[in-house]
Order: structure tokens, then C-alpha cells, then sequence
């Protein structure tokens, strides 16, 4: 027996959703969803739970990483309860859930805690120039190593128990049984998945939005690479040299073309942007350009006499990974295709 | 003298035709004694053909006409008016329905059903040969109309009336006009209070001078017919004079013991015997109750307004119509049905309408402050099992109003819904939309499965297996259940009975057709609206209300009124007066007279329809029918049996 909380509704919109207790349970969102299935039907049925304050119910859900947000349900919704932005908001509450820290939820709810990370996150780097005098070499290097040191410490201390949290709610909790072997044979799922979105095609809106997802998501593990395991800012081969101009370029122009659709609000997932929306696209925006910029400056010789650069790429790099990857938009990209993954173990 | 004959046989575009050989039909009947011109035609009732008629009967002097098409339910009148333009008295024209009868009838047999059609044109080729020439029945008829009911549909009713300039006797039983709507605070969906409605209407009622206001009043006794009702009508006084001394008044009701539950606030509080309703309620001046006053003189002590010695008053009124506006009660919920009685804590939509009205600040109810609130739909409504299958139509929408009134004026207020589907029709859907948007839960269940309610230790627990839910068990703890109750019909209706009028499958007064005759019921001169009728809110009300007034208008306008000459007719010779043609009769039309030595039975030529019931009941064979005598079925008979 459930019972109603009605105080949910509320804390929801602090997620961005709004007005979806306008629903009237109509399904018309359910029924133009292209990704909604007989046995996976959404999002008319998270649309309730939320109106009730199912709250166990929804972290035990992984239907809101099953959406992709084409935006068809809220085009068509009678009552106007944009089932999308809602099914968006889930995604961000459930980061919130998953977080043990329970800094993601307080990222997402207040902009002022957001300001108050990057600000402090910017000081620190700006402290530790002021600390080496400024010595470009000893920055670099630093830089260097904080990036592997942070790849690991926040994929292991953050990450990982968040996606045991995850499973927690999701498999452990309401007692579903999944043998060991479905645990191996799911790896192919997520592999896949992460690496692809496969799913995005499904969805009946223009294929161009995988098309550019998909670019994004191998130019962004290409930077990651060239950058951290072939030091790209210090290596000598043409070949990395070329690779990390290449990769960069596709980052700060596929981003472009993302910023452009939040400003221009044609699309529907596109028309209500949260400012954790605007720091994912526009920090990877300045990730790609500071980083292309730095490479180039080395190439031309002239970023010994321009350390603010190096400085600023530094501070977005800083700031990328200590707040947005571990609390922000990125663990979207990483609760997703684990989500696809227990769906695959699950059900098989 | 043989009759010159007219006969048109319709095609009804293919309705009939299609099934009906209308030329053979046509082959057959031309030949029949009388019949100068037989026609088929596409459409009888178009223009074009109606034209054709008209100049058919004039040009060839025809004396009598045969139309066969679809019913006479839909084109009698149609086809009499052809006849009346045509300068033919119209009981020389007689109908044959071979669409209804004919070729829908019989569908599968083309043959069959052209050989029927032959027929019944024929026995009607054979009736009008027998037709004679009839004039109106026209009786007087008394230009005033009596309303019974002040509520809003009374009130508008007979502010209509009296605009268009005839008397109006306006009776109500309460001491107060205005009927339930005197008793809702703010309205859907205009959001006025029913208080200023009520005062807008009693003041112009009261600046009329041909309306007569009659409180505390109630019809005793109805005689006479159309055209002429007698009313007899008890007056009950109020026992205080007009214009009273309100300090004194004040300290007077204090003064009274008798304390009785109050049932203008559905008995949520008491009042005592003597009482009045200020501000919202009119006559403004207050009432005995004398019912349960026990006449122990204590308010007369202090207030010289109250005056013992007013008697108790019967007055009569004529009148040529009477308009029923007596509207309806809320439902009683059932000791136990969804925790009624079960608890403190469940109240019925009215009881909780006045709640919401009398608290100011804080939703307070038997010292308990009232946060969550849940309320149970369709509560002796569209009930399965049980007399009221029917949708109250007002509740939906009266429910939500009053939930969203109590979130507005009251802080920290939580509506949990439970419906068995919203039906708020038409504009009154923007409500629900604000409901859903301030975040006001729904919950559904089918009407097999409704929510079940328990009370145990004070604390009441709703129950739901939400349809929206894919059927989960939900459940709700609120601090006041409210069962939303729909509309029944007035428990003392015995208003009916003094008027013989009819009352539908639900038990509400009964029109004569719901679409085509929406007002009119089978007592000619009696017309009904509002909530008497069945369900309906203040427009829908108020809308029947003016059709009623305009229909009663039409009876009593011209001082007298044609009726259908179609009666029964007693043969003064024939008759021993048995009696039995009186107890046949369902109009109550046959009276016994003494004729000089002999009784006999005598027909009210404005009450008999001329149904003929009576007719097969006489031993002596004493009754005929007119236009319906048995030369004329029997020459119907033969022409039926003869082909
Ligand atoms: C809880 C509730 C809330 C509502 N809220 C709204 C709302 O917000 N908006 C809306 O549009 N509608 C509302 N309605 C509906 C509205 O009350 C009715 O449409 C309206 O009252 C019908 O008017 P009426 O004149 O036909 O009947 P009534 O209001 O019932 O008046 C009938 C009158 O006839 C009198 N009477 C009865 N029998 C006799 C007799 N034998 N002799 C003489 N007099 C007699 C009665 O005393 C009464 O004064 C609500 C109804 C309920 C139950
Ligand atoms: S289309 Fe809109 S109103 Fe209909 S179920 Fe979906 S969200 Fe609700
Ligand atoms: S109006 Fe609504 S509450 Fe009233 S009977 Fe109809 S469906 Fe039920």
C-alpha cells in the first residue's frame, strides 16, 4: 500500500519540471513516444508517480534513462505538462539520489552553490600559479598529473559508489534476482551503448541529433585520451599532435551547434535549458577551444609569454572535472548507459 | 357525394424507395373509388412538393388528401399547414407511415413490404373518404400563470412573465426565497455568491408589481385545467410583524430555549425556534418556527415585533398555467455508506460548502484543523446498484470549485480526489485544469471496485486501487472526508400528486420529450423547470426556467386557447354511468352529472387527449371517438383485409 507525497511535486521543480500535475492521464505521450513500450510504457506512468510522490518507486524506475528526450510528448500534450522536461528533471533528481555526497542535488537546486564551486575552484588554481610563481613548466606538469590523478580518484571514490547506489535502488532493493552470468554477458550492452547511444535512433525525430551525439562523444574520449595518456600538450609525434588539433576542433564545433539550439529553442529538449544544461555545453565548448588554443600557442612558440591561457584552460579543466563530471551533467552520459545495461541484465 | 382525392406518395430520398416499389404503390391506390391524383415525390416535405400540394388541392378542389411517408411524429403538423394554406380544413388529411412502418420495418422483404405499403394507404384513402371538417376546441383561458418554487428557476420565471405583462402568483414554502442557491457562498463558474444572486433577483421580483410573492406558502389543493386552474394555497405566518427593532430582535432569539438543528447550514450548527438568515436571505425579516416553538412567550417578553395572534391563511388564485420550479434535495448519504454517521469527520459537499463559508481564517471543524481533505465522487450518483444510475452533472464541477475555494482562503490545504472520471463539461473543464495545475491529486477507480473508507480510533483511512496507477493500492489519512452527494428529488414531493404530474425513470418530474418538448409535461398548462426536472446547475436552471415562462406565456397570452378538436364524445342516451370509463381514464377528463333524472358521464372537452382508453371499457358502446369512429376503423379495417 502507497501512500501520497504530495511534497515531491514540489521539490521536483527545483529539477526543472513545472506544471506537470497539469497531466490528466490522457497517454497521449505514452502513445507518440517512439521509445515507449507495451512492456516499458512511459512517460504518461512517471508523469503519475511524480503527481503522487512515488519516491521509491521512481529510483527503482529506469525508465527516465530510457528516454531521450525527443520532445514528441510535450509537443502533443493536451494539457501543455511538457512530459518531457519531466522525464529531464527525473534524470536530474535521480543523479541527485544516486550522489552519496549529495552535492549534485544541492548543484541542481541552487545556482548560487554552482557559482560558489566554480569560483572556489578557480581561486584554488589561480593560488597555486601564485605558489609556483608563476612557472609555466611546473604548472604544466602539474596539470599533467592532476588530470590522471583526478580521473582515477573521482571514477573510484565518487563514481563507483554512486553506481553501486544505483544498483542498489534498481536491482538490489526490490529484490529482483539476476544471475552472475547475465552480469558478463550485459558488458556488451554497455560497452555499446556508452559508446554509441544506439538507442537515440529509435527515437523518430531527425537522426542528425545521434549523428552529432555520437561525434561529441568520441571527439570528447579522443581529448580525454590525447591529452592524458599521450600528453598531447607535450608530445613530440605528429600523428598525437594532429589527432588532439583534430579532436579538439570537433568538441568546441559540435558544441556550437548545441549552444545555438538552446538559444535558438527549435527543438523541444532544447527549449528549457537549466543552467546545469548551459555548464555542460558551454564548459566543453571552452575545453575544446582553450585546449586547441594552448597547443597551438606551443606550436607558435608564443604561450610562454601568454601563461594566462595555459591559466584559463587550466581553471576550465579544473572546474570541468572536479564539479561537472563527478556532480553535474556528465554522470548522465555514465548513469545512462549503466541504466541500459541493468535493463539488459534485467530482462535477460 | 364522392370526394375528390389527393394522394402523394414520398421516395424520402431513397429511405423509403429503395426498399418500397413507390411507383407500384402509386399504380395500385390511383385506381381506388375517389382518388383523382395519385403523386410520388422525392421529398413530401420539401418546399418545392409543399408548394405543389397546395396548388394541386386549390387548382382541382380536391376535399381531402392521403400523404404516405415516414412518421406522423415528425411531418403531422408539416402536412396540416399544407392543407390550411390550401384553404382544406386539415382533419382532411390523413397520414400513412409506410417508413417506420413500411420500409424500415421490412428491410429484407421489398415485396412483402410494397404490398403493406398498398394497404395502409389504403385504409387511409379510406379514412379521409370519412373525414369531416373540424373546428378547435376554444376555451378562455385566465392570463396569469402561478410559479411554484422561488429558487433561481422560480424567481427568473416570473421575472420573465411579468415582463411580458402577465400576473404572476410566485409561491414558496420556505420563509426565505431563493431556494439551495441562497445556500452556496461563491459560485463556479462565475465566482458571484449565491447570496448576491439571490438579492439581485428577489429585489427584481419585488419591483414588480404584477408578481405576488407568497412565503410560507404551499399549494393545498389544484383544480380545473388548461386555461383555467384553481389554487388553493396555505399561507402559514411568520408571527412577527413587518420591521422589527434588530437589538431587540438579537436579544430575543438569545431569550428562546428551543434549540434545533439548523438545516439552511444542512445541520452543521443549530438555530433556535425563532430565527431569521440575515443577511443573505429574503423577505429580510425573521420567522417563528412555529413547528418546533413551544410557545413559551420568552422572545414576545422582549421583542413587541412578535405577534402570536397571526392565523394561519388560505387564499385561492386562477390562474391558466402553472410553471413547477420546486428543484431538488441533496443526497442523504446511507448510515455507514463511504463512513457517513462513522465518524465526526465526514461531512456531505453542501455541509461542506457551508463549512468552508463560515470559517473565516483557519478550516476549523469540531476543534480539529482541517489540512488534508479527501472527497469521495459520485456519491449517490451513477450508482450500479440502487435507484440514482444517473450523473448529478453539477458535482464534478461544485466539488472542485468548493476544494480550490478551500486552498485559496485556508492555509496549507491538500485536496486528494477521488473520482470515478471528472465531468466537468464545457467551460467548467478550465476549473479542473487550475485544480490539476495548484496541485490537487486525482485518483480513479471503476465503479465495481470504489474506494473503500475504514474508521478506527477517530482516524479515517481512504482507500484506492488507482485506475491511473496501473490499479495500485493507494491510500490516504485526511483529516475531514467529504462524500461528494449528488441531486435527488425533494423528499416531500407531494406537490406532484396534487398535479398528477408524471415523474421520469429517476424520479424527477417528466417532459414530454426531452429535445423536441423540453418544458411541456402531459398535463396541458403545467410546465416544469430547474433542478425539479433533474440535475442541473444555475444556467442550466435558469435556462429552462425562461423556456418554461415563454411556453406558459403561450397558453394564457391571447385570454383564450385553441385546443385539438380530436376527443371522445359521450352519447347521452347510450349512457347508464357505470363508471368504468371514469376509472379508465388517465386524465382524470370524465366526471359524473345528473342530467335531469339520469347520470351520466360528462367529458371536460379541455382535459380529454382524446387517447381512447375509454372507449373499449363501455358496456353499452356510449363513446366515440372523434375522427376516430368506428365507421371510420372499420372502413380502415375492410380496405386492409381487402387486398
Ligand atoms: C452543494 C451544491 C453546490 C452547488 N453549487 C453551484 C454552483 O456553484 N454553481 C451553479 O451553477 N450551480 C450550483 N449548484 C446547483 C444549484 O444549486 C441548482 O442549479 C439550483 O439550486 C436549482 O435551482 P431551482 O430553482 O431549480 O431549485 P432550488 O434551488 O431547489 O429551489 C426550489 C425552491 O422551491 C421551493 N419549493 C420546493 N417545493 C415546494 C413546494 N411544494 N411548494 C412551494 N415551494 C416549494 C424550495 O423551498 C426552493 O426555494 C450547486 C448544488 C449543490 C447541491
Ligand atoms: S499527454 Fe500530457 S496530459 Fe496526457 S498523459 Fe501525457 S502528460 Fe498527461
Ligand atoms: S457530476 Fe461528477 S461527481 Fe457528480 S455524479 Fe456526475 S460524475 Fe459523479
Amino acid at each position: 500500500m502507497a501512500s501520497i507525497n504530495t511534497g515531491f511535486s514540489k521539490e521536483l521543480t527545483k529539477f526543472g519540471a513545472f506544471d506537470f500535475n497539469a497531466c490528466y492521464n490522457c497517454g497521449t505521450c505514452t502513445a507518440v513516444c517512439s521509445l515507449s513500450t507495451g512492456e516499458d510504457s512511459f512517460p504518461r506512468e512517471m508523469i503519475r508517480y511524480s503527481v503522487l510522490g512515488l519516491e521509491d518507486d521512481i529510483k527503482a524506475s529506469l525508465k527516465p534513462w530510457l528516454c531521450y528526450y525527443c520532445g514528441e510528448c510535450t509537443t502533443h500534450c493536451p494539457q501543455e505538462a511538457d512530459p518531457g522536461e519531466l522525464m529531464m528533471s527525473l534524470r536530474r533528481w535521480l543523479t541527485s539520489v544516486y550522489d552519496w555526497t549529495g552535492l549534485s542535488g544541492l548543484l541542481y537546486r541552487s545556482l548560487t552553490a554552482s557559482i560558489i564551486a566554480m569560483t572556489l575552484t578557480a581561486l584554488a588554481v589561480i593560488a597555486y600559479a601564485v605558489v609556483t610563481n608563476f612557472d609555466l613548466e611546473k604548472i604544466m606538469h602539474t596539470g599533467h598529473i592532476f588530470e590522471m590523478v583526478v580521473i582515477g580518484t573521482v571514477f573510484t571514490v565518487i563514481l563507483l559508489p554512486n553506481l553501486l547506489r544505483m544498483w542498489n535502488f534498481i536491482i538490489l532493493k526490490p529484490g529482483i534476482k539476476v544471475p552472475f552470468k547475465n552480469y558478463v554477458t550485459g558488458l556488451r550492452d554497455l560497452v555499446v551503448h556508452m559508446f554509441t547511444q544506439k538507442r537515440t535512433l529509435g527515437c523518430d525525430d531527425s537522426q542528425v541529433r545521434w549523428f552529432e551525439h555520437l561525434i561529441l562523444v568520441f571527439g570528447y574520449l579522443g581529448l580525454l585520451f590525447t591529452t592524458v595518456f599521450l600528453n598531447w600538450f607535450s608530445s613530440e609525434s605528429t600523428f598525437v599532435i594532429v589527432l588532439g588539433y583534430v579532436v579538439s576542433i570537433i568538441i568546441f564545433t559540435v558544441t556550437v551547434i548545441f549552444v545555438s539550439e538552446r538559444i535558438r529553442k527549435r527543438r523541444e529538449m532544447s527549449k528549457k535549458s537549466q543552467p546545469s544544461d548551459w555548464m555542460f555545453v558551454v564548459w566543453l565548448f571552452m575545453m575544446g577551444l582553450s585546449a586547441f588554443a594552448v597547443r597551438l600557442f606551443i606550436d607558435l612558440g608564443i604561450l610562454q609569454n601568454n601563461i594566462w591561457l595555459y591559466l584559463a584552460h587550466m581553471i576550465i579543466l579544473v572546474q570541468w572535472a572536479l564539479v561537472i563530471v563527478p556532480f553535474g551533467k556528465w554522470t548522465h552520459f555514465l548513469y545512462r548507459s549503466f541504466a541500459m545495461y541493468f535493463d539488459a541484465i534485467k530482462k535477460n | 357525394m364522392n370526394k375528390k382525392l389527393g394522394v402523394y406518395i414520398c421516395h424520402c430520398g431513397g429511405n423509403i424507395s429503395d426498399y418500397i416499389d413507390v411507383e407500384k404503390v402509386k399504380a395500385a391506390v390511383a385506381g381506388e373509388d375517389g382518388v383523382y391524383l395519385a403523386k410520388t415525390t422525392m421529398f413530401a416535405c420539401s418546399d418545392a412538393t409543399q408548394k405543389e400540394m397546395v396548388e394541386d388541392i386549390r387548382s382541382n378542389n380536391l376535399d381531402g388528401i392521403v400523404v404516405a411517408s415516414c412518421s406522423p411524429k415528425l411531418h403531422l403538423l408539416t402536412f396540416r399547414a399544407v392543407s390550411e394554406r390550401a384553404l382544406l380544413n386539415k382533419y382532411n388529411y390523413v397520414h400513412a407511415n409506410i417508413r417506420e412502418q413500411g420500409s424500415w420495418a421490412h428491410s429484407d422483404d421489398k415485396a412483402g413490404a410494397t404490398e403493406k405499403a398498398v394497404s395502409l394507404v389504403k385504409a387511409a384513402i379510406a379514412k379521409v373518404r370519412l373525414a369531416r371538417s373540424l373546428d378547435p376546441i376554444i376555451i378562455p383561458s385566465k392570463k396569469a400563470v402561478a410559479i411554484i418554487g422561488a429558487g433561481v428557476a422560480g424567481m427568473r420565471a416570473a421575472i420573465e412573465l411579468a415582463d411580458m405583462g402577465c400576473p404572476v402568483t410566485l409561491v414558496e414554502r420556505e420563509y426565505f426565497v431563493g431556494g439551495r442557491v441562497a445556500q452556496w457562498d461563491v459560485m463556479f463558474t462565475t465566482n458571484q455568491t449565491g447570496k448576491e444572486l439571490v438579492t439581485r433577483l428577489y429585489n427584481e421580483v419585488i419591483a414588480r408589481d404584477n408578481i405576488t410573492l407568497l412565503t410560507g406558502a404551499e399549494v393545498v389543493a389544484n383544480s380545473g385545467s388548461i386555461g383555467d386552474f384553481t389554487l388553493k394555497i396555505k399561507v402559514t405566518p411568520r408571527y412577527m410583524k413587518e420591521k422589527c427593532d434588530q437589538n431587540n430582535l438579537l436579544k430575543a432569539i438569545e431569550a428562546c430555549p428551543v434549540v434545533v438543528p439548523d438545516d439552511f447550514n444542512f445541520n452543521i450548527t443549530s438555530r433556535k425556534a425563532i430565527y431569521h438568515n440575515f443577511p443573505g436571505e429574503f423577505p429580510q425579516y425573521p420567522v417563528i418556527d412555529i413547528k418546533n416553538c413551544t410557545r413559551c412567550g420568552e422572545c414576545e417578553k422582549i421583542c413587541s415585533s412578535v405577534d402570536f395572534s397571526q392565523q394561519e391563511q388560505t387564499v385561492e388564485v386562477h390562474v391558466g398555467s402553472v410553471v413547477m420550479a420546486t428543484g431538488f434535495d441533496p443526497y442523504t448519504p446511507a448510515e455507514g455508506e463511504f463512513g457517513y454517521k462513522l465518524s465526526d469527520f465526514v461531512v456531505t459537499l453542501p455541509q461542506f460548502k457551508r463549512l468552508t463559508d463560515i470559517n473565516k481564517d483557519n478550516l476549523v471543524y469540531n476543534g480539529r484543523e482541517i489540512r488534508n481533505i479527501a472527497y469521495i465522487y459520485c456519491v449517490g450518483s451513477r450508482q450500479s446498484e440502487g435507484d440514482n444510475k444517473y450523473c448529478s452533472r453539477y458535482c464534478c464541477t461544485s466539488a472542485i470549485h468548493a476544494s480550490l475555494e478551500a486552498r485559496n482562503k485556508f492555509r496549507n490545504v491538500n485536496n486528494f480526489h477521488f473520482t470515478r472520471g471528472i465531468r466537468t463539461y464545457g467551460k467548467q473543464e478550465l476549473l479542473y485544469a487550475e485544480s490539476l495545475r495548484k496541485g490537487d491529486v486525482y485518483l480513479q477507480a471503476y465503479e465495481e471496485n470504489p474506494p473503500l473508507v475504514e474508521v478506527k480510533d477517530g482516524q479515517i483511512t481512504v482507500t484506492i486501487n488507482d485506475i491511473m496507477t496501473g490499479g495500485r493500492e493507494i491510500s490516504v489519512i485526511p483529516d475531514l472526508l467529504v462524500l461528494v452527494t449528488g441531486m435527488v428529488p425533494r423528499a416531500d414531493n407531494s406537490i406532484a400528486s396534487k398535479f398528477k404530474l408524471p415523474k421520469g425513470r429517476d424520479s424527477f418530474f417528466n417532459e414530454i420529450h426531452m429535445k423536441l418538448r423540453p418544458v411541456e409535461t402531459v398535463i396541458d398548462g403545467v410546465t416544469i423547470s430547474g433542478a425539479c426536472q433533474g440535475p442541473k446547475n444555475i444556467t442550466e436552471s435558469v435556462n429552462s426556467a425562461l423556456s418554461a415562462a415563454a411556453k406558459s406565456y403561450s397558453f394564457v397570452n391571447k385570454g383564450e386557447l385553441a385546443l385539438e378538436p380530436i376527443i371522445a364524445g359521450i352519447d347521452k342516451d347510450l349512457c347508464t354511468w357505470c363508471g368504468e370509463c371514469e376509472k379508465a381514464c388517465p386524465f382524470d377528463a370524465i366526471k359524473k352529472e345528473k342530467q335531469g333524472e339520469k347520470e351520466i358521464a360528462v367529458i371536460n372537452n379541455s382535459v380529454c387527449k382524446g387517447c381512447g382508453m375509454c372507449l373499449p371499457v363501455c358496456p353499452v358502446n356510449a363513446i366515440n371517438l372523434i375522427a376516430f369512429s368506428d365507421r371510420e376503423i372499420e372502413s380502415m379495417i375492410d380496405a386492409l383485409v381487402s387486398v
